[in-house]
């Protein structure tokens, strides 16, 4: 049994209005544990409708969440509870910055989990750290720091919680390319510390082949595959009828390969195509 | 869901109501409300309903929706017909036990006020807020009241300001429960304790909500400025208000509405004799 896992779950927006709108179609899957999951899909497709309902903020209109193989939804007093397991980080979560200081904001998610003041500290401290910002930071106020600043300081607001699962919806979305690229590594350096899940929402499927040990591929609302970075990018054909493309180095790769250059199709980070290529033409170095 | 609050009743469609000039609608509306009032015989208060009912036919809006926005004002109508039932003296005595009395005159006058009620609500509804957007009603207004810049009143600001609040509202609620939302996410308990304690809990709803309301605000002022806005002097208008063949349409039909109630008025039919 796995920690997180989806029954047959559907949600529709508006039910019974003309603006009735099914987001999530009848999704099944079962969380790999301790693995970083990315969730892929077109705009539009329901990831952030779908991540929702993972910490329960929305009920599925059918179908059922499980945590620990119990349906969350099953008791709404232990809703409350669930979220400091499962913790949920918005797209653009910068905006829910509040307190007066960083220190107190980050603080929020463990206050409310009852906890003492020293653990919370502590907690603080160490979220910070994980987001790569200086201690300096934390007696300012968190709204006169830079945008990429603020977006740290909320992701730091749910690591404080140290939930089980950590679920983020397009954490890097709007950051410098440098940027991005840390607050992934970082993320990912928490949940090895942690023993955690992660699942992340992402638009750039470089950073989903970089960072990404389980893949789940969305389709208006419908689950197309979960798998592993080779299976889905293998046949990324598939990917690009749902308007996803591959990482670019997949593309790379597959335009070499039908100009003849042996390589395999499963090819989805610069390394492995570094590998690969050097291969293929040390054979040709040979033959000549 | 805060969501699931629709802002004004408005209910696109394509009938004579929709294409008709929003000014027309205000003044016509003011029309029909004098004629509601000015009903006054069984008659008439006949005409009214059938009129209102047509009115409803014609805007193509559903029944349910029209007599949905009832359900708000069930109540008023219920205690003023029974106020009227019981406590109306007359003539015609039809009902006595111990304190109780019920006259005709009580019923009749009864089901006037509750004709006159719900006429008002679906008549005003399907000119007003049912097929005019709250943009071209807060547009109509401005040129309405636009006499009023004579004894400087600032019109056009104050239907410059409407008209943003009113497109504001949607995005607000939605920025609203966004930031609900992800505070729920770290724990925050919005629904339960007393008072004092949930307005605390509001807090960190609250201040995000003010801060992004605050830089909205200044983006829009900077946006509107770099569009050379520099308030009403001056300014034309994309979609010109004209005086169409929908416009005079209506107003024949109100004027031989308005006629057929003063005149049903004076048509004697005493069918209480
Ligand atoms: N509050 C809402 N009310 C009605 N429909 C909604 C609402 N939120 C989302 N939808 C609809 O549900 C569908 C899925 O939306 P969702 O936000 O989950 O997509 P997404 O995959 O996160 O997209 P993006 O990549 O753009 O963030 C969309 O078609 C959207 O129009
Ligand atoms: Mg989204």
């Amino acid at each position: 049994m796995s920690k997180l896992e989806l029954e047959n779950v559907s949600f529709v927006y508006g039910k019974g209005t003309p603006f009735e709108k099914a987001a999530v179609k009848n999704v099944s899957v079962s969380f790999d544990e301790q693995a970083t999951i990315g969730v892929i899909g077109h705009t539009g497709s329901g990831k952030s409708t779908l991540v929702q309902m993972l910490n329960g903020l929305y009920k599925p209109t059918s179908g059922r969440v499980l945590f620990n193989g119990k349906d969350i939804n099953e008791n709404k007093k232990d809703l409350r509870s669930l979220r400091f397991k499962v913790g949920l980080v918005f797209q653009y979560p910068e905006y829910q910055l509040f307190e007066e200081t960083v220190e107190k904001d980050v603080g929020y998610g463990p206050k409310n989990m009852g906890l003492p003041a020293e653990e919370i500290a502590a907690r603080v401290r160490r979220a910070v750290e994980f987001t790569g910002l200086d201690l300096s930071v934390l007696q300012k106020s968190p709204f006169e720091l830079s945008g990429g600043q603020k977006r740290r300081v909320a992701i730091a607001g749910v690591l404080a919680m140290e939930p089980e699962v950590l679920i983020l919806d397009e954490p890097a979305a709007g950051l410098d390319p440098a940027g991005r690229e840390t607050i992934l590594g970082e993320i990912e350096n928490w949940r090895r510390a942690n023993g955690a899940t992660v699942i992340v929402v992402s638009h750039s499927m470089e950073e989903i082949a970089n960072h990404c040990d389980r893949i789940l591929v969305l389709n208006k609302g419908e689950l197309y595959k979960y798998g592993t970075p080779k299976e889905i990018f293998g046949e990324s054909e598939r990917l690009s009828e749902f308007g996803l493309e591959a990482p670019q180095v997949t593309r790379l790769c597959n335009l070499l390969r039908e100009k003849g250059i042996a390589l395999p199709r499963d090819i989805y980070t610069v390394d492995d195509a570094f590998g690969a290529i050097e291969a293929a033409f040390k054979g040709v170095g040979a033959d000549a | 869901m805060l969501k699931d609050i629709t802002l004004g009743q408005y209910f696109p469609g394509d009938s004579v109501f929709h294409r008709a000039d929003p000014r027309a609608k205000i003044i016509l509306g003011i029309v029909f409300i004098v004629a509601v009032f000015l009903a006054d015989s069984p008659l008439s208060y006949a005409f009214l309903l059938l009129s209102t009912v047509l009115m409803i036919a014609v805007s193509r809006i559903p029944f349910k929706t029209v007599l949905r926005s009832m359900r708000a004002l069930i109540f008023i109508i219920i205690f003023t017909s029974v106020i009227n039932i019981f406590w109306t003296r007359g003539e015609h005595l039809i009902f006595e036990w111990k304190f109780i009395h019920i006259y005709r005159e009580g019923l009749t006058f009864a089901a006037y006020m509750v004709i006159r009620i719900t006429c008002l609500l679906c008549g005003t509804g399907v000119m007003l807020s049912y097929t005019t957007s709250p943009i071209a009603l807060t547009d109509g207004l401005e040129q309405l009241l636009s006499p009023l810049k004579k004894i400087k009143l600032p019109v056009h600001e104050f239907s410059m300001m409407m008209t943003i609040a009113l497109r504001f509202i949607p995005t607000l609620i939605e920025e609203t429960d966004k930031i609900m939302s992800a505070q729920r996410s770290r724990g925050a308990d919005l629904s339960s304790g007393g008072l004092i304690r949930r307005a605390k809990a509001l807090i960190p709803v609250l201040i995000p909500l003010f801060v992004s309301a605050f830089r909205r605000a200044d983006d829009l002022a900077v946006a509107m400025e770099c569009r050379c806005y520099h308030g009403g002097e001056g300014r034309t208008r994309m979609n010109k208000l004209h005086f169409g063949l929908a416009d005079l349409a209506l107003t024949l039909a109100f004027a031989a509405f308005t006629a057929g109630i003063v005149l049903l008025n004076k048509v004697p039919l005493n069918v209480f004799n």
